[in-house]
């Protein structure tokens, strides 16, 4: 195993020492434009040593096999001027398997991923020839070593499948577009559900709609959560609330969001995107409650975060990265949800997230595919609308959680339901 | 290399072939509040292969470089499962060509330790300069990237691309009003871009504190005059990339929107990308196809006049390749970017471009930018309300919003002195290669009724 030779050889000089070696394989297929666009095939090798040498930490990464004296010894040096070590290396622990790799992606063809990805851009045009449909698929194989100098030493071997569907509808200078992927650590969505997802929105935005400036219910779609969702990621990372500039730090244990709003991250849901062991510091993973029916409960933390507050790592190493965010459903389905609303929106994409100054909670972002709600209904999309609030107070504002939820991914990825709040600034033009 | 390279491309039965391989190193320092964060250093080698069958493009890349042959015939493969027409794919005249970069100060020779010390110079300023301060962070990161790429037409260039920045954040928090602003200085040159950064540290330091007590812009349609380098962003974002030609070539109805011809703005209006200037960031004798690159004029005098190229959305669009394009790294082939893309200055002051706003919004700088097409939002990283043909007080959350085609049309007025957005860790992303260092250039530019997002 090459990480134990990279964490002995670091050992011979330093009082502490872990090595990870990933090596990936993937392949992607890629329809642009309504045309199989490129093959590709990608071998990937990423070697990271992290030393510690005087109660300093040092690290180097390097891709070169042939390297590994020099990756050592740049670790080493980087030592010698690095961060004070606020933690001990993890030693092995009782970790739950979680089942990440899937014999039946591993022989998967380019020829046979070409054939998901045109049956997917056929399905999105029997619905509608004019839409220009983008569609791909990608595969990984990828093994991870992993060792450190107080005794772990493992490797994890896992596959990733992600299919997707995205298409553009121009009618003058209107523009519509929408999409889906989903990403699993197995064979899971069809290429018939990944086109649904993407046309469902397209169905909807057939028609247009005005809207008024005005506060107003605003029902956000699993996709639209993410206008939440940054806020909370910001917030709850560990770094921040050591550093006092996440307005969470200090506040475990108090009501920060209705009592019917639920938020875990869960590494150990099998074949979920984001699923695994062990984190990218050794660490077991487990499954961290982060917002109890509305009480915080917790933040995220990675080894040396942990260490510099005083806390545990929560497993989520080395940069206090979620993995699987789960919100927990409620118990109103989502179509008497709308029948409620007489005059609202329905946020699915927004653009400029994260622009302004999210972990304030403050956001104001163009909704780049919503709807109005009118008497009860979805009656059409809106454009030129922007959208406003502040991500805390909208937390305490819940109205209603629907009783599905469904897998995003992106840069958030996890399960989420439909939320609607009680009202959020809308801006038209 | 050479030799190497060329005899691996003689694997393939591909029509066309490329192999650019490389070897990037770089450290890195970074503070977060009083305390040093991490410092490291990475070296990655690798590569990619590109191949074109009938018009279908197969791509292989990996770090292993001891079996190059394997990879070129992976990508042949890869490409002959695509291919089901003709390929288009402009001609150009082969190079070879070694360059070599020299920097004032060499980053690479100087330990690691002064680097240590000098950022912390500038963290205990940000951390030092009121107790309003919450927190800071302060990174640099200096890397050396060395490119051989070699294509099966016979071009060959070896180049060197340096790129150095240091970037500071200050974050001010009042209860649970917590404001950030930042600073950053970098580029393609040596250890000098990052020296003296002292006043900008305090800068950001001093801004983060006066946003605490700046209210929110109130929400509605304004006159707004963008600084120079939000300006900048927004030409690139909002117009620049519907100028990429490889969103255009095979889409019928964004071809009739971007017709080359047509009136986008005011006479005054010139929009140009020009990957040759000397300096800029996105700056390189070539591109990533051994195209040199170019100046482009894409709006003259108000009229879309042309557009951004690689060789194959040249070929299909019956139009000269420009040298466009770039790609961020090894594990991406090429595809359409902006090099520096910037407004042409006009002729008016910035006095004299408020003087006749009786209520409008200043929008300096930026913390961001997106479009979806012809629909654009951006955030300004502060503001000021214009009352009176007078600069105002001082406010916060800008976000501009719109369509493209109707701010253009909307520019009314442009100033006389073009200014670029300084170095630092971010760029341009697209197709999921990001960050690209790209120039953004303009000089301050007013627009009417221009969507200002924020509370009512």
């Amino acid at each position: 195993m090459i990480a134990g030779q990279l964490v002995e050889k670091a050992m011979q000089a330093a009082q502490g020492a872990q090595a990870s070696v990933r090596h990936t394989e993937s392949s992607s297929v890629s329809f642009e434009n309504d045309q199989l666009k490129s093959t590709r095939s990608a071998q990937r090798t990423e070697i990271e040593v992290k030393v510690i040498l005087d109660g300093k930490i040092g690290m180097s990464v390097t891709t070169d096999v042939a390297d590994l004296g020099g990756v050592v010894g740049r670790a080493l040096e980087a030592a010698q001027f690095g961060s004070t070590t606020h933690y001990t290396l993890p030693g092995p622990g009782a970790s739950t398997e979680v089942r990440v790799y899937d014999q039946g992606i591993v022989p998967l063809s380019k020829p046979e991923m070409i054939d998901l990805g045109r049956e997917m851009m056929g399905e999105i045009k029997a619905y509608n020839p004019e839409i220009l449909v983008e569609t791909g698929v990608n595969k990984h194989v990828r093994q991870v070593e992993f060792a450190n100098s107080a005794g772990v030493a493992f490797r994890e071997d896992s596959t990733d499948l992600t299919l997707y569907a995205s298409g553009q509808l121009i009618r003058g200078t209107d523009i519509l577009e929408s999409g889906y992927g989903a990403s699993a650590k197995r064979r899971q969505a069809t290429p018939k559900e990944v086109a649904g997802k993407a046309i469902h929105w397209f169905r909807l935005g057939e028609r247009n709609a005005a809207i008024r400036s005005a506060d107003m219910p605003v029902i956000l779609t699993p996709e639209g959560v993410s206008v939440l969702a940054l806020t909370l990621q910001l917030a709850l990372d560990g770094k921040n609330v050591l550093l006092g500039s996440s307005p969470l730090a200090g506040r475990v244990g108090e009501d920060i969001a209705d009592a019917r709003f639920s938020y875990s991250d869960d590494p150990l849901i099998d074949w979920a995107s984001r699923s695994s062991r062990y984190d990218g510091e050794g660490v077991v993973r487990q499954t961290t409650p982060l917002i109890e029916e509305g009480i915080l409960r917790s933040y995220l933390y990675d080894l040396d975060t942990a260490g510099r507050a005083g806390a545990q790592s929560t497993g989520h190493g080395p940069n206090r990265e979620p993995t699987n965010l789960i919100i927990d459903t409620g118990d109103t389905p989502y179509e008497e949800m709308v029948r409620g609303i007489d005059e609202g929106l329905l946020v699915h994409r927004v653009m400029g997230l994260g622009q302004g100054n999210p972990i304030s909670g403050e956001f104001s972002v163009n909704v780049s595919l919503g709807f109005k709600i009118e008497g009860g209904e979805v009656v059409g999309r809106v454009k030129d609308v922007m959208l406003a609030g502040n991500a805390y107070d909208a937390l305490k504002d819940i109205a209603a959680i629907s009783d599905r939820a469904e897998w995003v991914g992106g840069w958030f990825t996890g399960r989420m339901p439909y939320i609607q709040i009680g009202k959020l600034s809308v801006v038209a033009k | 290399m050479r030799e190497r390279l060329e005899a691996a491309l003689r694997a393939s039965d591909a029509e066309y072939t490329d192999i650019r391989i490389e070897d990037s190193s770089s450290s890195w320092v970074n503070y977060r509040g009083e305390d040093l964060d991490s410092v490291g250093s990475s070296k990655t080698l690798g590569g990619i292969v590109r191949a074109l069958v009938k018009g279908g493009w197969g791509y292989a890349t990996f770090n292993d470089l001891s079996d190059l042959e394997t990879r070129v015939r992976e990508a042949s493969e890869s490409a002959r499962l695509v291919g089901q027409e003709r390929s288009h794919f402009a001609p150009v005249e082969p190079v070879v060509d070694e360059l070599h970069t020299s920097l004032a100060k060499d980053y690479r020779q100087i330990p690691l330790a002064e680097k240590v010390a000098l950022l912390d110079e500038y963290n205990r300023i940000i951390l030092g300069h009121h107790d309003r301060i919450q927190t800071s962070q302060v990174a640099y990161r200096d890397t050396f990237r060395s490119i051989w790429y070699a294509s099966s037409e016979g071009t060959y260039i070896a180049d060197e691309q340096p790129d150095v920045w240091v970037f500071a954040v200050a974050t001010a928090r009042d209860g649970d009003n917590v404001q950030q602003a930042f600073e950053s200085s970098g580029g393609q040159e040596g250890f000098e871009l990052v020296e003296g950064f002292h006043e900008q540290s305090e800068a950001a330091a001093k801004r983060a504190v006066e946003l605490l007590s700046a209210p929110p812009v109130t929400g509605g349609t304004y006159t707004v005059v963008m600084d120079p380098h939000l300006a900048g962003v927004f030409v690139h974002e909002a117009f620049g990339h519907l100028s990429e030609s490889d969103f255009v070539y095979e889409n019928e109805r964004l071809k009739e929107l971007m017709v080359l011809g047509k009136r986008f703005g005011p006479e005054n209006l010139n929009v140009i990308d020009d990957g040759s200037l000397p300096g800029a960031l996105g700056t390189h004798k070539y591109d990533f196809e051994g195209v040199p690159t170019s100046e482009t004029y894409l709006i003259r005098d108000g009229i879309l006049v042309g557009r951004l190229h690689s060789r194959e959305t040249a070929a299909r669009m019956g139009e000269a390749p420009t040298g466009n394009a770039r790609s961020v790294g090894y594990e991406h082939p090429p595809i359409v970017r902006m090099t520096n893309t910037y407004i042409a200055s006009g002729d008016v002051s910035f006095e004299e471009m408020i003087r006749d706003i009786p209520l409008g919004v200043y929008a300096v700088r930026t913390i961001g930018g997106q479009t979806e097409l012809e629909m654009f939002t951006f955030s300004a990283a502060w503001g000021y309300m214009i009352r009176d043909g007078q600069v105002a007080e001082l406010v916060r959350d800008v976000v501009l919003t719109g369509n493209v085609f109707e701010t253009l049309a909307n520019i009314d007025v442009l100033g006389d002195t073009i200014d670029w957005v300084p170095g630092g860790p971010g760029g341009c992303g697209k197709g999921g290669q990001a960050p690209l260092k790209t120039g953004l250039g303009a000089p301050h530019v007013r627009a009417q009724n221009v969507v200002v997002g924020g509370r009512q």
